[in-house]
């Protein structure tokens, strides 16, 4: 990856690429499951004022004409898709919650390319 | 003061009069007697919804679809003339399953045994060596399934001559259905689960609002409020077999931030896609025997219950969509709206199977549906009518046998 993987003005997110970008939203729900609270809390609470201007930026193309750098943007809007509904509505339920959900499957995704 | 809803009492009306108060037998959500029963009552002789048309985008596509429990493989095709039709999957041969892929494009289907091969409308095409068989290729076509269309949604009935068509099942529901966004979509979002309940014990639960309050209290709390603390809907509706409720939404839930943003985002662009007439957006429809439908244009979806022994069951929901993702915030709300169906629908299941493993114990005859549970009371009579009926014939035909 290199140092300048996202666009600009989105310089906080670069720590996270590696470990929450994915293809499919299968992937991205069970990297919800299998992730710790301090991961999930770091993760949102430094993204969750960015997510408006991210999609205003990535909203200015169609989606099949975004660069690799904002493509990479996307992909960490969608985990946060997940990671939002764990920190901000299920909070200290989410491990109670993620037991129950490891049995429903994602078997398709409309954001699944 | 006690506790109070919006709802506190229904009053039994010509609708529901007959539906009754008494406790219901918990036999039929557990025995293996009644299961096969409702088989041969229900499941082979109703329309069953198995797929929606965007499954199948062009001629010559085709899907295959498994019913376990009535052990049949059902082949759904779109011919070249556009005309959806459905066959067993069995080679008129000797018996053979014939194709092996769950979905796919082509307009003829060879079987891998003896390569009899037929046309997407079940004709027999060719066979080789066909001059030493003693019967004419015009009597070998595919065995034709009951195939019909409501909203795009593809429907089959597994009875070989249907009591009734799909839209007189369907009556005056048909019209409303076809509203929903689920008639317009081109596409969708899937999840799936296995369970360890009967299909009525879990139906049960995505029809009434009780148990909201205890099992979704963060998910859910939107969908309740101090003046309607459990959360219970507006209104039912009866429908012959088939029943309706309206949901209630708490006027003054303000959404979390980030869940607030994502809303927007999603609800801009359903009314950019069309599904911004929300006449039915609060209208949540139980098809008899095993279809939800949701009317919402933010999280249209369907849920299909599906027997597969007389103590497990799998859920299929899908959301709907009008269009591929075209831009960002379209792809980040419905990422964002498939995930949270997902996770109310996944804090239900554990109960549904601590509740199954309670009736599968004998230790209860009967089972209670308080007034804010009469759908499914409405569907426990639907199905026992239906059963009643069937056991009656079947004795009748056993009878004439003597
Ligand atoms: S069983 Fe299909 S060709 Fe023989
Ligand atoms: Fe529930």
């Amino acid at each position: 990856m290199s140092a300048v993987s996202l666009p600009s003005g989105f310089e906080a997110l670069e720590v996270f690429v590696s470990d929450w970008s994915f293809a499919t939203a299968a992937e991205r729900a069970q990297r919800r499951l299998d992730s710790t609270a301090q991961e999930r809390e770091v993760f949102f609470h430094t993204a969750e004022n960015l997510v408006a201007p991210a999609l205003d930026l990535l909203d200015a193309k169609p989606l099949d004409q975004h660069d690799a750098q904002e493509q990479r943007l996307m992909s960490l809007l969608l985990s946060l898709a997940h990671i939002g509904l764990a920190v901000e509505i299920q909070g200290d339920d989410e491990p109670r919650h993620a037991r129950d959900a490891r049995h429903i499957t994602i078997t398709r995704a409309v954001s699944d390319s | 003061m006690e506790e109070s809803s919006t709802q506190d009492h229904i009053e039994l009306d010509e609708d529901t009069a007959d539906l009754g108060t008494s406790p219901i037998p918990a036999a039929p959500y557990y025995q293996p007697d009644y299961f096969a029963l409702e088989v041969e009552a229900i499941f082979r002789r109703s329309w069953l919804q198995i797929g929606h048309v965007c499954e199948l985008p062009e001629p010559g596509s085709y899907i295959v679809r498994e019913i376990e429990i009535a052990d049949a493989s059902i082949l759904i095709t779109r011919g070249r003339d556009d005309v959806i039709r459905a066959f067993h999957n069995v080679c008129t041969h000797r018996g053979t399953q014939l194709v092996s892929e769950c979905e796919g494009s082509r307009s003829r289907f060879s079987c891998p045994y003896h390569r009899w091969t037929f046309a997407d409308d079940g004709e027999l095409l060719s066979a080789p060596d066909f001059e030493r068989f003693y019967v004419d290729k015009a009597d070998c076509a595919l065995t034709p399934v009951a195939v019909d269309v409501c909203a795009r949604l593809i429907f089959v009935n597994l009875d070989a001559t249907p009591q009734e068509s799909l839209a007189e099942f369907l009556g005056p529901l048909a019209t409303e259905l076809e509203e929903l966004p689920s008639a317009q979509a081109t596409t969708f979002s899937e999840y799936t689960y296995e369970i360890e309940a009967n299909w009525k014990l879990t139906y049960d639960n995505f029809q009434e609002n009780y148990h909201l309050r205890f099992i979704h209290p963060r998910s859910g709390a939107a969908a309740a409020g101090p003046q309607n603390p459990f959360g219970y809907p507006v209104n039912f509706g009866f429908h012959g077999t088939h029943r309706t409720q309206t949901i209630w939404s708490n006027p003054d839930a303000r959404p979390l931030p980030f869940q607030g943003l994502a809303f927007v985002k999603g609800a801009e662009l359903a009314m950019r896609d069309g599904f911004g007439d929300v006449t039915r957006a609060k209208q949540y429809y139980a098809i008899f025997p095993n279809l939800f439908l949701l009317g919402s244009p933010m999280t249209p979806f369907s849920q299909c219950v599906i027997p597969l022994s007389p103590t497990r069951s799998r859920g299929v929901i899908r959301l709907y969509w009008n269009g591929e993702d075209d831009c960002a915030s379209r792809r980040f709300a419905r990422e964002y709206a498939m995930a949270t169906a997902r996770d109310i629908h996944s804090e239900d299941r554990a109960v549904i199977e601590a509740g199954q493993r309670g009736l599968n114990s004998g230790a209860l005859t009967h089972i209670h549906f308080q007034s804010q549970e009469i759908l499914c009371r409405h569907l426990f009579q639907e199905v026992n009518r239906r059963v009643e009926n069937w056991r009656a014939e079947r004795d009748a035909a056993g009878r004439a046998l003597l």
